[in-house]
């Protein structure tokens, strides 16, 4: 809480070795993973990953089989909700319908120990100051059915804020409001998260949203941790088949490595293993790291124009090669368009400029 | 529809056709199965003259009957507000052997003859009976007692409580109970001032329609009641009574204050359900 007195030094998170199952589908598979203090950590993958269960056995909300959970090094796995302290942000945002906006927020204040509970005076100044600090000054006697989406988030932001929360939790924060409002919202969550300091981890199945918000990213697959980073590593170098295809606006080709090599779309690249490795190969090549090269180079694959879309800083055109059903995806600079040299049903020649190929195993 | 034209603002036309049909259906429907035959029990007791009405009325047996109906189906459906809230907590909380067969056995009141609960539970609790013959020792009398009254009541009332309070409890949102518990509610704070308020409105329908069942309740009450005037002589045994004396102004008199109070109480349970709609913002 910024300004509540000395601001307590943010936790840190060790997950070590975490494993749930129901039945025979594993949800957690020896996961183990550690939040830096006062982190941003996006916890992404598809659903049915396991992202959801890591948070909500981090909470303290789902029972794990195997591993502990420390926040600083204490056991968290031996503690009671209550003595954990997290501030935990639904998806629906489960607010309480019956109270106000006011009783909402002041819920986890009210619900303590006599010894503990603050006098009531000061905890109409906490809540006042927490619907400050989400930008929702005035609406104390509001319920919850008279708030659009985007308040109601806010709401709950400012309910689990009031406990003081060890870390802050968030399961798909913004799964549940429309394009605009996320977009605002997401500038929002990033402010306050430098605000309050606070460890926070949040779960979310838009790679965009994921890489834009976190500090690091945590890209989860059937119940395993596929690949942690910041945005800029996982980016630029994932680690897996996998983590490409899901971060998306790839294009995949099935091809061969020879000595560590293969070739793709008229260049040759390394593949992403030790020694030289030898046989079949996926590669990935981007959009924008496709060229279309003017036809007297001649360089390159041999490509046809089948459709452009002329928006955005870029321009995106669809090519098809000889011997792939799918097409293929090309940003290319506007120039190249105004210039005149894409044309419906025109052929060119594609190079890629760079790409990720990994052996199959 | 020239007449609805003339006399009446035609409401704005519908996406949905079909509403002067079903309304006047449900308008016949409900005049020929409700609205008559009551009008014909304030008529009848008019005919009485308000001398006569208030001297029936204020009869000490008829005042006795009517407090004894009124106050036993209040005791029995507050009973049932509280043990059927525990019932339908179990049935949609947990699971066990037997559950399914529980589930279904809640609704035998509703499916049994009344007059056979009635002796089953004469046989029960009378001085010589199952469980009657344990509790006379104690000095306590059910059978033919106001108290046997209330537990035929009991009876017939659960499942009212149990079947209104049950689907929104399975609705019940599992996420409001774990948002309480991450703010450090104890479970005994989250059921009181997460759950229970939820229930509010269910619960206080159930034991709307509990108590309105018991009021009119005879089959099963004739038999354990003992039926001795002023002590435990229910309000529509009385109105019987009267019938058979051929005393038909009498009947309705009785009927017609039983009438009012029905709808007064009611009445005062729906505002209270308005009011506790209105509180949470969901007007309308």
């Amino acid at each position: 809480m910024p300004g509540e007195g000395a601001r307590r030094a943010p936790v840190r998170i060790d997950v070590e070795e975490l494993g749930k199952s129901y039945g025979s589908f594993a949800a957690l598979d020896n996961v183990s993973l550690t939040v830096r203090p006062g982190e941003l950590l996006a916890l992404l993958g598809p659903s049915g990953s396991g992202k959801t269960t890591l948070l909500r056995a981090i909470a303290g909300l789902t029972a794990t089989e195997e591993g502990t959970i420390r926040f600083d090094g204490e056991d968290a796995t031996t503690l009671s909700l209550r003595e954990r302290r997290v501030g935990f942000v639904f998806q629906q945002y489960a607010l309480f319908r019956h109270m106000t906006v006011f009783d909402n927020v002041a819920f986890g204040l009210r619900v303590r120990p006599r010894d503990e509970r603050p006098r009531a005076g000061e905890i109409a100044r906490r809540v006042r100051r927490l619907l400050e600090l989400v930008q929702l000054p005035g609406l104390e006697r509001r319920f919850p059915s008279q708030l659009s989406g985007g308040q109601r988030q806010r709401v709950a932001l400012a309910r689990a804020l009031a406990i003081e929360p060890n870390v802050l939790l968030l399961d798909e924060p913004f799964g549940a409001l429309d394009a605009k409002v996320r977009k605002e919202l997401r500038r929002w969550l990033r402010e306050l998260h430098t605000e309050t300091g606070l460890t926070t981890i949040f779960v979310t199945h838009d790679q965009e949203e994921a890489l834009e918000l976190a500090d690091r990213v945590v890209i989860m697959r059937e119940g395993k941790v596929e690949q942690v980073g910041t945005p800029a590593d996982i980016y630029d170098e994932p680690a897996t088949p996998y983590v490409c295809e899901f971060l998306g606006g790839v294009a995949r080709f099935e091809t061969n490595a020879k000595d560590g090599e293969a070739d793709i779309l008229g260049s040759t690249f390394p593949v992403e293993s030790d020694g030289d490795y030898s046989g079949p190969a996926l590669a990935y090549v981007r959009a924008h790291e496709i060229e279309i090269v003017s036809r007297e180079l001649a360089q390159g694959v041999p490509a046809v124009i089948r459709a452009v879309r002329p928006f955005g800083p870029t321009v995106t055109v669809e090519l098809s090669i000889e011997g792939r059903a799918e097409r293929i995806e090309a940003e290319v600079p506007r120039e190249l368009h105004s210039g005149g040299e894409l044309g419906l049903g025109q052929g060119v020649f594609i190079r890629a400029v760079s790409a990720r190929i990994f052996p199959v195993i | 529809m020239t007449f609805g034209q003339i006399a009446l603002p035609r409401p704005a036309p519908s996406v949905l056709p079909g509403f002067g049909l079903t309304m006047g259906l449900t308008l016949t429907w409900l005049s020929l199965i409700i609205l008559i035959p009551l009008a014909g029990v304030f008529i009848t007791s008019a005919g009485l003259g308000w001398a006569e009405f208030w001297r029936l009325a204020s009869d000490a047996r008829t005042v006795a009957a009517l407090k004894l109906s009124f106050g036993t189906a209040l005791i029995a459906a507050g009973l049932n507000a509280v043990f059927g809230l525990l019932v339908a907590w179990v049935l949609v909380r947990y699971s066990f052997p037997g559950k399914r067969l529980l589930d279904a056995a809640i609704d035998l009141p509703f499916a049994l003859p009344t007059a056979v609960a009635g002796l089953a539970f004469t046989a029960l609790y009378a001085p010589n009976g199952w469980l009657g013959s344990f509790l006379a020792p104690l000095g306590l009398k059910v059978a033919f007692t106001p108290l046997g009254i209330v537990v035929a009541l009991v009876f017939i009332g659960l499942p009212f409580v149990v079947r209104t309070v049950q689907p929104v409890l399975a609705d019940f949102d599992k996420e409001l109970e774990e948002a309480s518990a991450t703010l450090g509610a104890t479970r005994f704070q989250t059921v009181r001032r997460i759950v229970l308020p939820a229930l509010m409105p269910p619960l206080l329908t159930g034991f709307a329609l509990a108590f309105a069942r018991g009021v009119g309740e005879y089959g099963s009450v004739i038999f354990i009641a003992g039926n001795i005037p002023y002590v435990s002589e229910i309000a529509p045994l009385l109105i019987v009574i009267r019938l058979e004396e051929f005393n038909y102004a009498g009947a309705t008199a009785v009927a017609a204050i039983m009438l009012v109070i029905s709808f007064a109480l009611l009445f005062v349970i729906n505002l209270l359900q308005a009011w506790n709609r209105r509180r949470i913002g969901l007007a309308g």
